[in-house]
Formats: structure tokens, sequence, C-alpha cells
């Protein structure tokens, strides 16, 4: 037990430092963190607090509906669970540079193994927790029900997440036997990607909007019957249901202690089955994990394409836009998010094609113009969110290599600049075709058309800029893993900014849109003075977009020269 | 070739390398010792461009690296103690890359180079192997054939032969020996006393930031006026200051 507390120390130690010895700047980040965070715990629990409301007010099916809504978000919690608890158990229990150090020490085995899961459980279970807490609390605070019921989210939530770690880190011990350990993960990422992406599309097209729609009320009655398809009187997440909705809805609790009973003793048989599994196989597979991974590259596809793209620059840049394709083309947890990325541009698209315009009282030939208009903010929102993925890491990319970068004869300017031309292109196409493809669909005039595709043809220079100099600004070169460098500070700090850059062009574009948009739909004349006020706003847009592409990359290029 | 003038580094309250002065002449294979901490890796990475001097000038072929750091680093091979490289890459791709960067042409004079390099270096085998499958000392040879690729006048090495085996190790030498005698000029900062002592024709100590001690073998033995082996010598003249490192600036 002893030597189990030590090998957990790191970690806490490690902590317990991380908050003790935070220098200014560092607490700074954090008190921005945090408040972020409560922002966005507020809005969720605000958000979940008004439909839950709303469900209580719906006679007859309120409450049904409100309990096959827990069930649903602790089935989505569970699995989410098993999916991270599979991912994260691979770094802690094979890939972790500092295993080899545990494995060295005299500890047993199963001492290392159990360390190591509960490194598993909390890494993988807090989001989960930051998540569903305030879902969970809206609950609480719409049906009031007396402390049995938080009593039993803590000790039941901390049950169901060992039964996901169990078989999280159960499917990985048996999937790292089969495959080495760096395959096994890309191997994952590819399906959880793969499946992610599906479910997205199918979610979307099941039209899930069509709940709201007061006409269909009688078919989601029985929409919400189906529900209890998925569901099954054998699974953990029901007993947790069944228990916290008896207390909400103030039914009978007598139940509550054996649907606890059922989930602690499975929690308690998943656990002793791991160890047991875990000395039979861990070690077999974390030695198998340290065998060079040597495989030939399959490059013919991959050169054509790398020749045809380095082919207009100039050597050095092409040098760097030569690795950075073969980089990312060669990280299946890199490129295989490309394919989530075509799921959100086809559902984009689709969002449009089922809008119900023809229900709303406002004029149609308006309200098309109008959200075309809104839809460049909306566009924007959604390449900020590719960017803070794709482009924000791209100078951390480097990772520890960067060294060579900075001793190479290509100034650091030429070396930032190369990475905006880079991802400059794939973005401008990715705006223009959600930008044009919706509009069409809108059918909107020839004068919205051309105003949102020039609009955002100049902002993705400001987003890229923005991605690319913050990006230099907050620099990552240790991370273990690329995907890691978005969800920082800096990351944070884009979205912000991002979001702020694209709400001022629409904020800035509107009055002279309605303007223009009324003028051309009436067939009248804009007067004189109208006239200096849009030139102004364009004006001061022009102005914005020049600033968003200099300042960043500006104030980047000056922390990267910086870097130490 | 080399001129290290008031060069100077300090972290918050540490000064790392203290008023460093130094002229190291053309095709010398310059040995740069000092115990652990005593600011070698900090000085190279500076004289390599990657880390900025708080104070003082690196000038390498008669150019100010802070003023023209461009045409100093074309000049410049900088080969670090970790082989920290691009991992997705093959080797011969990451050689390719190296070379775009210097701006050499990817005819096929640079093929042939890039096969010679990966030859002399018992890389061949390896070269259309993606960097991740390397060893650790394969990966350090690799990033010997980068520097030298695009022919510097100045090879910058850190502790060279960290990860070698014995075989790679004698290989090195020979190399470093060989690129001395086409008046390469080569500073080279490492652990390995025997290593200095055998092919270095000058050698500095550096001690918690300052040069404490300069010449070849001979004059450095004179110096510490002990007999026999370099090490012994070493151990004379960082005597009592084992545990002095860097100079904490409250202290200095």
């Amino acid at each position: 037990m002893r030597r189990l507390y030590l090998l957990l120390s790191p970690r806490i130690w490690g902590f317990r430092n991380v908050l003790s010895k935070a220098t200014g700047k560092g607490r700074k980040r954090t008190l921005i963190m945090v408040l972020v965070g409560l922002a966005f715990w507020a809005l969720l629990f605000g958000l979940s607090f008004r439909v839950l409301k709303y469900f209580q007010s719906v006679e007859v099916i309120g409450d049904l509906l409100a309990h096959h809504l827990l069930g649903m978000i602790l089935m989505v919690f569970f699995s989410l669970l098993i999916f991270s608890h599979v991912i994260t158990a691979l770094s802690n229990l094979y890939l972790s540079s500092d295993l080899e150090l545990c494995h060295a020490c005299p500890a047993h085995l199963e001492e290392v193994f159990i360390s190591r899961a509960i490194y598993t459980l909390v890494d993988s279970s807090w989001m989960v927790v930051v998540f569903g807490l305030p879902v969970m609390m809206a609950y609480g605070f719409v049906f009031k029900p007396g402390s049995g019921f938080y009593f039993s989210l803590f000790h039941m939530g901390l049950g169901l997440a060992l039964i996901a770690g169990g078989i999280g880190v159960l499917i990985t011990m048996i999937l790292v036997r089969i495959f080495p350990a760096q395959r096994t993960r890309d191997v994952i990422m590819l399906l959880g990607v793969c499946g992610l992406g599906a479910l997205y599309l199918m979610f979307r097209l099941l039209r899930p909007e069509r709940l709201v729609d007061p006409d269909a009320f009688f078919s989601i009655a029985q929409y919400m019957a189906a529900l209890q398809g998925p569901d099954s009187q054998y699974l953990p997440t029901h007993w947790m249901t069944e228990a916290l909705w008896a207390y909400l809805s103030r039914s009978s609790t007598k139940d509550v202690f054996f649907e606890s009973s059922l989930l602690w003793s499975t929690a308690g048989a998943v656990t002793v089955i791991n160890v047991w599994v875990a000395e039979a196989i861990y070690f077999a597979g974390f030695s198998k994990s340290q065998e060079a991974k040597r495989r030939r590259s399959g490059r013919r596809l991959l050169d054509f394409f790398v020749a045809l793209i380095r082919r207009p620059f100039r050597p050095e840049l092409a040098a760097m836009i030569d690795k950075d394709l073969r980089t990312f083309f060669r990280d299946n947890a890199q490129w295989s998010q490309l394919l989530l990325l075509g799921a959100l541009v086809v559902v984009y698209v689709y969002n449009f094609s089922v809008l119900p315009l023809d229900k709303s009282p406002i004029r149609v030939d308006f309200l098309q113009n109008e959200i075309a208009f809104l839809n460049v903010g909306l566009a924007g929102f959604v390449l900020s969110a590719v960017s803070v993925r794709f482009i924000f890491p791209a100078v951390s990319s480097e990772g520890a290599a960067f060294w060579i970068v900075q001793s190479s004869p290509v100034p650091l300017r030429r070396f930032l600049w190369t990475k905006f031309a880079l991802y400059l292109f794939p973005m401008l196409v990715l705006g223009e075709v959600l930008i044009v493809l919706t509009n069409h669909l809108l059918e909107v005039t020839p004068f919205m058309m051309g105003l949102s595709s020039v609009t955002m043809f100049l902002a993705v220079f400001g987003i890229v800029a923005l991605g690319v100099g913050m990006g230099a600004m907050y620099p990552n070169f240790n991370h273990q893993n690329i995907a890691q460098v978005a969800t920082g500070f800096g990351g944070l700090m884009f979205m912000i900014l991002s979001a702020a850059f694209i709400a001022l062009i629409v904020a800035l574009e509107a009055g002279p849109v309605y303007v223009l948009v009324m003028a051309d739909l009436r067939r009248g004349t804009v007067p004189g003075w109208q006239w200096l006020v849009i030139g102004l706003s364009f004006s001061a847009v022009l102005f914005l977009m020049a600033a968003a592409v200099h300042q960043p990359m500006k104030m980047g290029l000056k922390a990267l020269s910086r870097y130490e | 070739m080399i001129k290290l003038i008031h060069l100077t580094k300090t972290y918050k309250d540490l000064r790392a390398v203290d008023d460093l002065n130094l002229e190291v002449q053309e095709g010398t294979l310059f040995g740069f010792l000092g115990p652990n901490g005593a600011g070698k890796t900090t000085t190279i990475r500076m004289m390599a461009g990657v880390l900025k001097p708080t104070s003082g000038s690196v000038i390498i072929n008669g150019m100010d690296l802070a003023q023209e750091p461009q045409k100093v680093k074309k000049c410049i091979g900088f080969i670090p103690d970790r082989p920290y490289v691009y991992e997705k890459l093959t080797g011969r791709e990451f050689l390719k890359f190296i070379a775009g960067l210097y701006g050499m042409d990817s005819a096929s004079s640079l093929e042939k180079r890039i096969q010679e390099l990966l030859e002399l270096f018992d890389l061949s085998h390896w070269g259309d192997e993606l960097i991740e499958s390397y060893s650790h000392g394969m990966k350090q040879r690799l990033v010997m054939c980068s520097a030298l690729l695009p022919q510097p006048k100045v090879l910058i090495v850190d502790e060279p032969m960290v990860g070698l085996d014995p075989r790679g190790s004698r290989l090195v030498k020979d190399i470093f020996l060989g690129e001395s005698r086409r008046k390469t000029t080569i500073f080279m900062s490492t652990h390995s006393l025997e290593v200095a002592a055998e092919v270095c024709q000058e050698i500095a100590i550096i001690q918690a930031g300052k040069i404490i001690a300069r010449g070849n073998s001979e004059e450095l033995k004179r110096l510490a006026g002990v007999e026999g082996s370099l090490e012994s010598v070493f151990l004379k003249l960082t005597e009592g200051k084992r545990i002095a490192h860097a100079t904490p600036l409250s202290a200095a």
C-alpha cells in the first residue's frame, strides 16, 4: 500500500507544485481559465434548467421526458467515459515516458498497474464531472429532491466511473496484446473519429429539431417511448437512473439500496477482473509496446501530392511545406480529423437546406438575405473552431525539433509566413464552400452572394493570421500529443479573440447590409449621407481585417524570437 | 573564425555564462570542457543562434550573429546534445528538408551527397525508414549528417558522443578530424576527457560560466602543475569548485 502511494505521489506532488509555485503570469492564466470555465458552467446549468423547467410544465409526459433525458445523459457519459479510458489508458499504462522507471523499481506489477489505472480514472473522468455536474445540479434545482439524491449522485457516479474505467482499461489491455501500443492508438483514434463522424451525421439526419415542433408533439411521445429501446435493466446506467429518479420524483426509494448494491458489486467485480487480467497480460503488452515501430512509409501518392503543392514555392519554403504535409498525413490522429471536418461541412450545409423559412411571419426574401449575412458570422465561428484545432498548433507542431528552425538560416518571419501560406488556401476553400453553397440553397440576391463571399474571403486572412500568430505567442514545444496544444490557455484566448473578430465584422457590416438589402428589395435608392456611413463601415471592416493579419503575426514573431 | 566577446547569459537570478571572451582560429578542433551546469550548453546554444545572449556578441566568419543571423547560420552546422528531429519523416526526407532550409538545390548532386553522408554514417539501409523507428544513436548520427550536409565552415557540437556505441564514436572522431583537416572549425563541448585529449588541438575549461583555463593538453598540464592524464588536470583545475556551478546573481 505504501508503494502504491509512492507510485501515485509524483502526480500528487506535481499537482501541488503547480498550485504552490505558480508565478504571477501562471496564476493570471489559471484565473482566466477558471472564469471562462465558470461562464461555460453557468451557461450549461442555465440551459439545462430551462429545458427541465419546460419539461416540468408539460402535462402527462413532462416527467417522462425528464426521466428519459436523465437516462440518455448518463448513457452518453458512460459511453464517453469508456472511450476516454481506452485512449488515456494507452498513454498511462503503455506509452508514458516514466513507465520504464516504474517497472524498473521494486514494486509489484499489481501496484504499478493499479497506480496507472488510478491516473487513468482521474484523467478520463474529470471532464465528464465538469460537464455533468451543472446538468445534475439543474435536476436538483428543478425537482428539489432530498439529500439522498446528492449522496446517490456522488457514490453511484464514482461507481459508474469505476465500471467504465474497468471496461476501458480491459479493452486497451486486450487491444495492445493484439496490436503494438503505437498501432493500437492509431486504430482506436481512427475508429473513434469515424464513429464520431458517423454518429454526428446520423443524429443530424434524424432531424431532432422536429422535437420542438408543436405540430409533431404526439409523435414525440412515441419517439420518447421508442427511446426506451437501448436501455436495459442490466446496464449500470439504468440502475443509477432509477435510483436518482426515485429521489427526483419523490416516489418510493426502497429499490435504491438494491440498485446501489448492484452498481457497486459490478464495479468491484470489474476492478478485480482487471487486476487478474493485468497480472496475466499487462507486462507482456508493455514489453511489446517498447519494441521499435518499424514500417516502410507508403509514399507514392503522398510524394505526388507534396510535389504538386510545393512547386510554386522557393526551396526553403518548399522544404518546410513538404515537411509539414508529410508529418500531417503520416499522423493518423491528425489527418483522420479531416473526416470529422467533412461531416461538419455536410451537416452545416444540410442545416440550411431544411430551414423552415416558409413558416416565418417575416418576408421570405428579406429573411433569406439576413440569414445569408448572419451566415458569415456562423461560418466564421466554424472556421475559428477548425483553426484552433489545425492552425493554432501549427507552430507548436515543430515540437522538440524546433531547434532545427531556430538554428537554420531561415528567418523566423519567413517560417511564420510559410505556416500562414500553407493554411490559407485550404481555409479559403472551406470558408467559400460554406458561404457559397449555403447562399445558393438560400437563393440570395447576387449582391448578398458577392458581399458575403468577399467578406468571408478577407476574414479568412484574419482568422489564419490570428491562429498562426497566437500559436507563436503561446507555443508548446514539449507536448506529448499535438491535440493537447489547442486545449491550453493560448487556444482559449485564440477562440475568444477569433470570435470577437468575427462578431465585430458582423456588427460593423450589419447596418450597411440592412440599408442596402432593403433598398434592393424595395427597388429604392440610398440617400447620400447613408453612403458615407456605409463607406465608413466597410472601411472600418477593411482596417480591422488588415489589423487582424498584421498584429498577431507581428506579436507572434516577437514572442517566438524571444523563445528560449 | 569564432569570436565570443563579453558573452553573458542570465536566467532570472542565475548567471549561466559570465562575460565569456574566446577566440578560435580557422580549422581548429576546439574542445570545450566543464563540469555539469558550468554553462557549456548555454554557450553553444547562443553560438548556434538558438538562444539570445543577455549581452555580448558572437562573431563567426567575421560576421556578428545578432546583426546578420541568416548569413552566419549559413556557415554553421549545429549538432545539439539531444537529437530531436521530425519523427514522421524518413531519414532521407529529413536531409532533403535541411538542404531546402539551407537553400541547396534538389538536383542529383544533392541526392548523391545525401547518399554519401548516409553511407558515411552507416545509415544507408535506414534512409527510407521513418525516423520514429531509429534508435537514439541513429538519430544522433542522422543529425550529424544534417549538420555536415551544407558543408559548413563552422561545426558547433554539443556532447557528440552521447548515445553512440564505440564504433559510432570512433567514426565521429575520424570524421571530425577529417573536417578539421579540411579547414572546418569545430567547436565541441564534451564530458569525455579522453575524446578531448585525443582529438582537440585546443581546449578551454569553463567553470561557473567563466573560462578558467585554456590551451592545448601540455599547456593545461603546466598550468595545473600536474603530470599525467587530462582527467587529473581537469580535477585539479576545477578543484574546490565542483559544486559551485553557475553563479546566482545575488551571490555575485
